[in-house]
Parts: structure tokens; sequence; C-alpha cells
């Protein structure tokens, strides 16, 4: 567990040092937050609600989005597609560690970081924004939020390591990596709640693990889900980890059979 | 003159041509990314239609209207894609020595580092948003060919912006060899050009006017076309663009005067 936590402190200091690049993802993250938010401030105008969301709501909504979307969505999969395909990934075979720790060590310092200045984002937001914010009273609302976003955080992190170890069989899995990710924010929910989306469409949606890794944790938060379907919820979304998880390591083990390296 | 033209666009379709055999050569690598692309276009279509359904304008824009500023954003956006993706390598262009061959051969070093290299795959996806962008131009009300001049005019001025800031992060990647995100927070904050400037708070809309002039990019073109852009605000687009290329090919110029070599 040690060599993790170093390997966690390291990437911490790495992903601080670099201030620039930092800056700019967070400037870039938002650009998205306050568009979406803008957007969304039009579709409500003077209703009191729009799809059920009140302004408070629907704004709160999107605040969750920029810290999810920190905490979900920031991984290293195209790090692994990049240390399978040049074969740098060797020298963390040779090593005394298991590479899905060591990538989730290093998954978490990146993950630190962004949380950290998405709530700093968000406190700016709350500054200039008018309707105010949505705040759960229930301490149980946070703890049930807490819980979905930790696995929803580990759902993307199994799933995005799977499509990527499909590099040990073609140099050309970056193009199913970025659809993955692209398709994934959508079905998410990390633009819009999925509510706006036909009936159909998001009972298909609701049948994969994608609306667990958003929309679920927000709607928790929101209070949109009494807490007993919460937490029934919550099992089907540890369901969802565990298969993931599964499948990530099934296809590093066959990757790690097919793969081999020359030089050094 | 003439002569000259005709050569840089020999040089381009040369280079270009290779560009996309190469990623032509990478069959699931290109699908993937292909499909990534369509997928983000069609959802975030269904997400403005499925909006649509509950609301009768946006900002005062209708569903076709609203449909016109996003499709002339993809436009702008997957022009800028298809001819100046050079930029997106030109931090490893300038490390690995790249530059100094550019520098050597008998033409412009800008041309080479940004407009060598094509996206063949947002080449495939312009063709169904130009169609598209036909059928709402034809289903809106009609509003005169003079309009449409005017639309296809600014939509080039636009252009001609985003080569731009393609142009100044090329010179700040000579400058500096780092920065390599400054292309990424660029295209972060061009998500802000998916909606009507109209949506954003007034601060907001000064700021991508005058500031980051996404507005000009995405949002006057339509705004012309829809005769809600005054003669002054046309004559500010087109003084801008001037101004901003001036600015940045001068820029540039001072960078590739100071460069010393990085590497090779």
């Amino acid at each position: 567990m040690k060599k993790y936590l170093t390997a966690y402190s390291i990437a911490l200091q790495e992903t601080l040092q670099r201030r620039w690049t930092l800056l700019m993802d967070r400037v870039g993250g938002f650009a998205v937050v306050l568009s979406l938010y803008s957007f969304w401030n039009v579709l409500l105008g003077d209703k009191a609600t729009f799809l059920g969301y009140t302004r408070p709501e629907m704004l709160t909504y999107v605040l969750i989005i920029n810290v999810l979307r920190s905490f979900v969505f920031t991984g290293r999969g195209w790090l692994l597609v990049g240390e399978i395909s040049s074969g740098r990934v060797s020298s963390y075979l040779v090593r005394p560690l298991r590479y899905e720790g060591y990538a989730l060590a290093l998954d978490l310092a990146q993950k630190t970081v962004h949380v950290g200045s998405a709530f700093l984002e968000i406190g700016l937001l709350v500054l200039i924004v008018r309707g105010g914010v949505f705040v759960p009273r229930d301490p149980a609302a946070w703890a049930l939020f807490a819980l979905a976003a930790a696995m929803a955080s580990l759902i993307f992190f199994f799933l995005e390591f799977a499509v990527s170890t499909l590099a040990f069989w073609t140099s050309e899995s970056g193009g199913p990596l970025f659809c993955f990710e692209l398709f994934l924010q959508f079905a998410a929910g990390a633009f819009f709640p999925l509510d706006v989306l036909p009936e159909g469409l998001r009972r298909l949606l609701s049948a994969t693990p994608f609306p667990y890794m958003v929309y679920f944790p927000a709607r928790v938060l929101l209070q949109k889900i009494p807490p007993q379907e919460a937490v029934r919820m919550l099992a089907g979304e540890s369901a969802w980890l565990a298969a993931a998880a599964a499948v990530a390591a099934a296809a590093w083990n066959r990757g790690l059979l097919s793969y081999a390296a020359e030089g050094g | 003159m003439s002569g000259e033209i005709r050569r840089y666009a020999r040089l381009w379709a040369r280079t270009a041509s290779m560009s996309m055999q190469a990623q032509l050569t990478y069959r699931l690598g290109s699908a993937g990314f292909l499909i990534g692309k369509v997928v983000r276009l069609v959802f975030f279509f269904a997400f403005v239609a499925a909006v649509f359904d509950h609301v009768q304008t946006v900002a005062g824009y209708t569903l076709l209207e609203t449909a016109l500023f996003f499709l002339t954003f993809n436009i702008v956006d997957m022009i800028a894609q298809v001819f100046f993706r050079g930029v997106y390598n030109a931090r490893r262009t300038v490390n690995e020595g790249d530059f100094d061959f550019y520098l050597i051969q008998p033409c412009s070093p800008l041309l080479r580092m940004v407009c060598s290299s094509v996206d063949a795959l947002d080449v495939i996806t312009l063709f169904p948003v130009l169609a598209m962008t036909a059928v709402v131009l034809h289903r809106l009300p009609p509003l005169g060919f003079a309009r449409g001049v005017l639309y296809a005019a600014l939509t080039l001025n636009a252009v001609a912006l985003v080569f731009a800031v393609h142009v100044a992060v090329a010179a700040l990647t000579v400058r500096t060899q780092e920065l390599e995100n400054a292309i990424w927070i660029y295209r972060d904050v061009m998500f802000m050009g998916r909606f009507p400037v109209d949506v954003y708070a007034a601060p907001v809309r000064w700021a991508l006017t005058f500031g980051v002039p996404i507005a000009v990019m995405t949002s006057f073109p339509a705004k012309a076309f829809l005769g809600l852009l005054s003669p002054a605000w046309i004559a500010y687009a087109f003084a801008l663009s001037a101004a901003a290329l001036a600015a940045s090919l001068a820029y540039w110029r001072a960078s590739v005067a100071r460069y010393t070599s990085s590497s090779s």
C-alpha cells in the first residue's frame, strides 16, 4: 500500500507543478459549465420549473456536473494507450507493483487536484449567478452522493482501462477510446440532465452503467430520488462496478498474454 | 502572384493527400474517431431538438434558427479542423526539430506548420453539416439572396479569425516551446459558440464579442442571415478579423525571428 501512496504523492506534486496546464484545463472546463448554466438559465426564463427542476436545482445540477466531470472523467486512458503502444508499459511490468493499482493512484492524484479546483470554480459561479443553489439539508443525501460519485469514478476508471487495453492488440485503439469517452459523457448526463431525452432513449440508457456516472449522483444530491430507491440503485451501481472491474482485469490479463516487447 | 498561389495550392494538396492517406490507413482508429464525431453531432442535435419539445423559443430563437447557430458553429469549427489541423502538432514539430527543416524549405514555414495536416474525418463529417445547413436555410422564411451572401461572407470572415487564433498559437509555440494546451483551451472556450450568444449574460456576451470573439466566429453569420446584425457590427466583424490577422502574422514573424532552434 505504501508504494501506491508514494506514487499518489509524487503524481500529486507533478500535477501541481504543471500549473499552466492545470489552469488551462480548468478554464476550459469552466467555459463549458458557464455555457451550460447560461443555456439552462434562458430555458428557465420566468418559469418556476423546467423538466421538473427549479432554478436552484438546475443550477446545482450544472455545478455538480463540473465536480463530477472532474472527479469521474479525469482518466489515464490515453496515457495507457501510449504506454502499451510504445512499449513503455514493460518497465512497469518488471516492477514489484500491480499496474492497475499504480494507475489508480496516479488517477486519484489528478482527481484530487481537479476536484479541488472544481469546488473553487463552483464558489466563483455561486457568487456571480442569480437564483441561488440547492443545498440538501439531509446528511444522508450527502453520504449517498459521495458513495455514488466514488463508485461512478471507479466504474469509469475500469471501463476506460478496459477500452485502453485494446492497445495490446491494435495500434489503433485511440479511435475506439475517443468514441467511448464522447458517447459516455453524453449518455452519463454530463452535458444535460437525461430527463430532456425521449422516454424510450432514457429507458435504453438506464439499462447501461452510464447514467450512474453523473445523472444518478446528481439526482441523489438534489434529493430527486427517495432514499430507499437510492439505496436500491446504489446496489445496482455496485453490481456495474464489479462487472467493470472484472472486465478490466480480464482484458488486462488477456492483453498481457499477447504482449511482446523487444529492446529496452 | 497567381503562380505563387498555384504553387502553394499544389503543395497543400500534396501534403493534405499524404496526411489523409496516412489517416485512412488506420481503419479501426479512424472509424472510432469518425463515429465519435458523429455521436457528438447527433447527441447535440437530439438535445436541442428535445429541448424544443418543451419550449417554443430559446432566447427568442425558434428551433430552425437555433439549429442555424449550431450548424454555423460546426461549419467554422470543422473548416478549422480540416485546414489548420497542423497547429495541434506544433509543439512536437518544434521540439523534435522538424521546424528547422520547415525553415530551410522553399515555402512558407507558417503554412507548412498550420495547414499541412488535414483531418480527413472532418472532411467526411463536414458534408452532412453543409447539407443540413442548406436544408435549414431553405426551410427558414425567404430572407433574400443578399442575406445569403452576407452569411457566407461572415462565415469566411469567421474562418479567417479562427486562422488568426491558430497562427497566434503556432507563434506562441515557436517562441516558448511550451503551452501545449493553448490550442485546447481555444477548443474548450469554443464550446460556448454552440449556443447563440444571446443566451449569455451581458458581461459574458461582451467578453465573447470583444475579448475572446467567439460570438463573431459563430453567432454573427447566423444573426446577419436572420437580419439581426446592424451594418456597424458587420463592419466590426470584418475589421476585427483584419486586425487579428495582421497582429497574429506580426507575432509569428517576431517569433520566428527570435527562434534559435530547440532540437535537431
